[in-house]
């Protein structure tokens, strides 16, 4: 549900920018891909997304933080958004990173065409007759509004202390709050559990040396937060596509992925449908995921119940699984600047 | 080509121990027990009977009751490992129980870790005299064995009473040893009611002797003539298609052959064995072999024909057996535990009523028995250098997994490929039209944004291939409701359930509309359904092997040949007829039921169609719980119907551009 009012938003926004920009042919023929509805229906029928419910998981209640956090920011509702971004970063770490795109929602805006494409329009329109209303509702477009971050920010102390003060409470038996942070935080980040999953880390530390250990980490950890601001830098104007790109990213590299990660970044695909529709590969890598999620768990009995396989066999699908990701994540991005591009080329024709 | 390689052999079997007076012991045990025989009522008094023996050699005994599994048709019985029935618990009225009877040396100089098993099986409801001979044989090895010095692993000698089937007794007993079951009541009251003497409750606690090391099933078979000779017949097939380390097979083989002159034969298809034509071919590659010797006396390609005959057929079986996925004796029950294990079955020349004969069979086959365990008793690990993934030609020649995955991964390799090469020819074709509009106007145009579909196209053949995928799952799972109805001969049942198919497949047509609207291309589709089939069967190949060997041959060649019977208007007419006519008969031979007409052709000779067999078939395999079924009907079925939609497919489009 909160998928699709994202959804509808996003389209509201579109259509608007869209509108300014002149095109309004485009938003005409693009009104009947509803792309809130496909986001929500592809994230209900995901069959990884059954799964997790149906294996008991707590990923969806970590789903349901992230896309609260989503949803507020781009309403504009900072209380709500900090909600969800303090509730997503206590469950697991990673929707940390998220904050960035968070802030940049609150403060531009849902998604929009670059900067530079308006300030293109405006100036071909100063060139034709125009009037001067329309003139200035172009060049007010792009203003980052400060009183909502800092109300977000406050909103965020709150929930933040507030969520610590019920669990040093609440463990205040068992250990307090250093306890929690060292068996939740820490174990997050010192990857002590090598159990296989379809990550990557269990068998690269499986095989490391002790010496080597904590550098290792450092670089598997710095390795996300690596992406953070270029990707900000270059999609800024786009702060909802870049949660979802953070979150596919995110899925890929954190120590313990799982299905249900992979569940929320393809649901968010969805919002983006009509902005991605030229993307390529799209058959190697849908059938790439049903082959893969076919071919996991058929390794993996291979492995440790029948014994004539070995943890290769496991991990090649895990690599196989990885590598789809990456195509996926290069694709998109790709394939939204290409979208950005042919509208700048469009304005200035 | 059959190879043959270096295998394990142990250089201790070379002086057995077992002698004449083993034979003789032998004997006298066979005429307790066909003493027993003559006055057992229900079978217990054989088991009462071995268990005293057992006893007076002074090893353990133990008893096992159990219970035949039930026959239905269950959807997670593929995907659960066989859990046992107890959910046909008597209420202490029923007798209709199987007793097995275990027998259990400690090693002296052991640390009872480890265990070698063997296994007798009898029917102790109708017992006929070639099961008390190889009872006689297991008793008088395990009396051997009870005195041997060099033992280091238990000996655990299972008498299992085969009334409701040897596979039977054999998994309910290994089910129990591996994953216990512990029952609320007793089932020591049961048996006090049915046993007059007061049987010693301690034979009644079931006892282990640790993990399984290597497991040996003998059998005595009908009196069979191969020549002058005893023979011994392995069967080594477990469920799907899983062998048992190819070093057990080699040890029996060696001691059998080299030690004890017996004859080792393996199963084969006797229709093979007397067919014409693999004569002609075997004395054509025989030439050829003889002709490339000349030119190059490193190449021995030349195999006398015999040879070529006797591996085409011994190869088949084993192709055979192994694609079926069903077990091919109670050794594949112990393949489910990861041990190792092997069916040997004795045929005599002689009749066994034969004084002499059956002491020679006696002494000869307690001796090779002997030899093996001594073999498998000298190992520290259990047999791992060897292949698990082979295909027997010979009993002593196989073909590896590194050479028989050549063929298969041929015909996988150029279907990725091809399904790339029509998904983006697909595309390049819808460029197009973008291009004119890019050269000709210059106006916006805002299909430049909205590609009509763009690259997103496939969608709609992914979902003509969803709801055909759904169409097999319902029509797999059909059979488990036409057995909740009684007393339906194999043939209604088989009719009411093609029926059935073809109603659900018309009503899931008109729930999701018809497979060929605007957008579907017959090359998308096509891509789709070979990207469906790789994915099927690469699966398939890691599951089973043999299945996804022989199901490649089928439905590769129909699926890279299929092209819509209304398309290839700009081919001269010949090729387009042949491809017509090859499009036709491979979509005839893809058909499931025709398939298995042809391999039941092929394995027993016989041509006759029979509906019904078509549901015995299916009946058979999910029994046994063979993953073969669900290939059948979950990549083979949707391949095939995939398929006929391809053909059929009414080319608007193709017209439609070319009017333009």
């Amino acid at each position: 549900m909160l998928i699709r009012a994202t959804g509808r938003r996003l389209q509201m926004t579109r259509n608007r920018s869209l509108k300014r920009l002149g095109l309004t042919k485009a938003v005409n023929d693009s009104a009947n891909v509803s792309a809130g509805d496909i986001a929500s229906l592809i994230y209900l029928w995901n069959p990884w997304a059954i799964v997790t419910c149906v294996g008991s998981c707590t990923s969806p209640i970590e789903n349901l933080m992230v896309v609260i956090m989503i949803y507020g920011a781009c309403s504009r509702l900072a209380p709500l958004a900090a909600f969800g971004y303090v509730m997503a970063t206590h469950l697991s770490l990673y929707p940390a990173i998220l904050i960035v795109p968070v802030i940049l929602l609150l403060g531009y805006g849902p998604d929009a065409p670059p900067t530079k494409v308006f300030i293109l329009k405006s100036s071909s329109a100063s060139k034709s007759d125009m009037s001067e209303y329309d003139k200035q509702t172009s060049l007010k477009v792009q203003r980052f509004s400060w009183m909502t971050v800092l109300h977000f920010i406050f909103w965020l102390f709150i929930w933040s202390c507030y969520v610590l003060l019920l669990s040093s409470i609440i463990l205040k038996k068992v250990g307090g709050l250093n306890e929690m942070f060292e068996k939740t935080y820490g174990f997050i980040l010192t990857v002590k559990d090598l159990s296989p999953n379809i990550g990557v880390l269990w068998y690269f530390f499986a095989e490391v040396f002790d010496f080597f250990r904590s550098f290792f980490l450092i670089v598997f950890n710095m390795n996300i937060i690596f992406m953070v601001l270029p990707l900000a830098i270059r999609l800024k104007h786009r702060p909802c596509f870049l949660a979802f790109v953070y979150t596919g990213i995110v899925a890929m590299l954190k120590s313990y992925p799982s299905a249900g990660d992979s569940a929320l970044y393809l649901g968010l695909l969805g919002l983006f449908a009509s902005e991605l529709a030229e993307m390529q590969f799209t058959f190697f890598l849908f059938f790439g995921y049903i082959g893969v999620s076919l071919l996991s768990p058929v390794m993996h009995n291979l492995w440790i119940w029948r014994g004539t396989g070995n943890a290769n066999f496991y991990f090649a699908t895990g690599l196989a699984y990885t590598c789809l990701q990456t195509v996926l994540v290069v694709e998109s991005v790709g394939s939204m600047i290409k979208h950005d591009r042919k509208l700048r080329l469009l304005v200035t024709s | 080509m059959p190879l043959c390689q270096w295998h394990y052999r142990d250089s201790s079997s070379a002086n057995p121990l077992f002698s004449t007076e083993d034979a003789i012991e032998a004997n006298r045990f066979m005429k307790g027990i066909e003493a027993a025989a003559g006055v057992s009522i229900g079978g217990i008094d054989l088991a009462k009977f071995i268990s005293q023996q057992i006893e007076d050699l002074g090893a353990e005994v133990c008893y096992h009751k159990f219970l035949p599994h039930s026959k239905h048709f269950h959807p997670l019985k593929f995907f659960t490992s066989m859990t046992n029935d107890m959910a046909i618990q008597p209420n202490g009225t029923d007798t209709n129980f199987g007793i097995n009877t275990i027998g259990i040396i400690r090693a002296p100089r052991g640390d009872g870790k480890e265990a070698i098993v063997l296994v007798t099986p009898y029917n102790s409801r109708r017992v006929d005299s070639n099961e008390l001979l190889s009872l006689a044989l297991g008793f008088s090895v395990f009396s051997l064995l009870s005195r041997a010095a060099w033992l280091s692993k238990d000996i655990v000698w299972l008498a299992a009473d085969s009334q409701f089937g040897e596979y039977a007794a054999v998994s309910a007993w290994l089910n129990q040893y591996h994953n216990p079951v512990f029952l609320s009541h007793s089932m020591i009251l049961d048996t006090k009611i049915y046993d007059g003497n007061a049987e010693k409750a301690e034979f009644f606690t079931f006892k282990r002797a640790g993990t399984m090391s290597a497991a040996l099933i003998v059998k005595v078979g009908e009196t069979r003539r191969y020549g002058d000779r005893d023979s011994v017949t392995m069967y080594a097939e477990a469920s799907n298609g899983q062998m048992p380390n190819l070093d057990l097979l080699n040890v029996v083989h060696y001691l059998a052959v080299h030690r004890q002159g017996f004859r080792v034969n393996i199963a084969a298809f006797s229709s093979l064995l007397s067919s014409a034509w693999l004569r002609v071919i075997a004395e054509f590659f025989h030439n050829l072999g003889t002709v490339l010797r000349k030119i190059n006396p490193d190449w021995k390609l030349d195999i006398a024909v015999p040879d070529y005959v006797e591996g085409t057929a011994n190869l088949a079986n084993s192709i055979y057996n192994q694609a079926l996925g069903v077990p091919t004796g109670s050794h594949g029950a112990f393949r489910d535990y990861q041990v190792d294990a092997v069916s040997l079955e004795f045929s005599p020349t002689f009749n066994v009523r034969n004084e002499n004969a059956k002491s020679l069979l006696l002494l000869r086959g307690g001796r090779l028995i002997e030899g093996v365990v001594r073999s498998v008793n000298n190992l520290l690990e259990k047999f791992h250098q060897s292949f698990f993934l082979y295909f027997l030609t010979a009993p002593s020649k196989f073909i590896s997994v590194g050479v028989y995955m050549i063929p298969f991964a041929l015909l996988l390799a150029p279907l990725p490929i091809v399904a790339a090469a029509l998904a983006d020819g697909n595309k390049s074709m819808e460029k197009l039209p973008e291009n004119l509009i890019d050269n000709g106007k210059a106006s916006v145009n805002a299909d430049v944004l909205q590609n009509k579909g763009g690259s997103w196209k496939w969608l709609q053949a992914a979902k003509v291939l969803l709801v055909i995928q759904l169409w097999a799952v319902c029509v797999s799972l059909l059979p488990y409701y036409i057995t909740q109805i009684p007393d339906f001969t194999p043939m209604q049942s088989a009719v009411i359930w093609a029926m059935l198919s073809i109603i659900i497949l018309i009503a899931l047509y008109v729930m999701f509309g018809s497979p060929y609207p605007a957008g579907v291309e017959w090359k998308l589709l096509k891509a789709t359904m070979i990207t469906s089939i790789s994915i099927g069967l690469g699966l398939m190949s890691i599951i089973n092997f043999a299945t996804a060997q022989l199901g490649a041959l089928i439905v590769i060649p129909m699926c890279l040949f299929s092209r819509p019977l209304k398309a290839g208007s700009g081919m001269h007419s010949l090729p387009r007829a042949v491809l017509l006519i090859s499009n036709i008969t491979l979509a005839v031979l893809g058909f499931p039921p025709a398939a298995l007409l042809i391999m039941k052709g092929l394995s027993k000779g016989s041509w006759t169609v029979d509906v019904g067999d078509f549901w015995v078939w299916m009946e058979f395999l999910w029994q046994w719980s063979s993953a073969t079924y669900l290939y059948l009907f979950l990549v083979h079925l949707p391949c095939w119907l995939l398929c006929i939609h391809v053909l059929l497919h009414p080319c608007r489009q193709e017209l439609k551009l070319k009017q333009e």
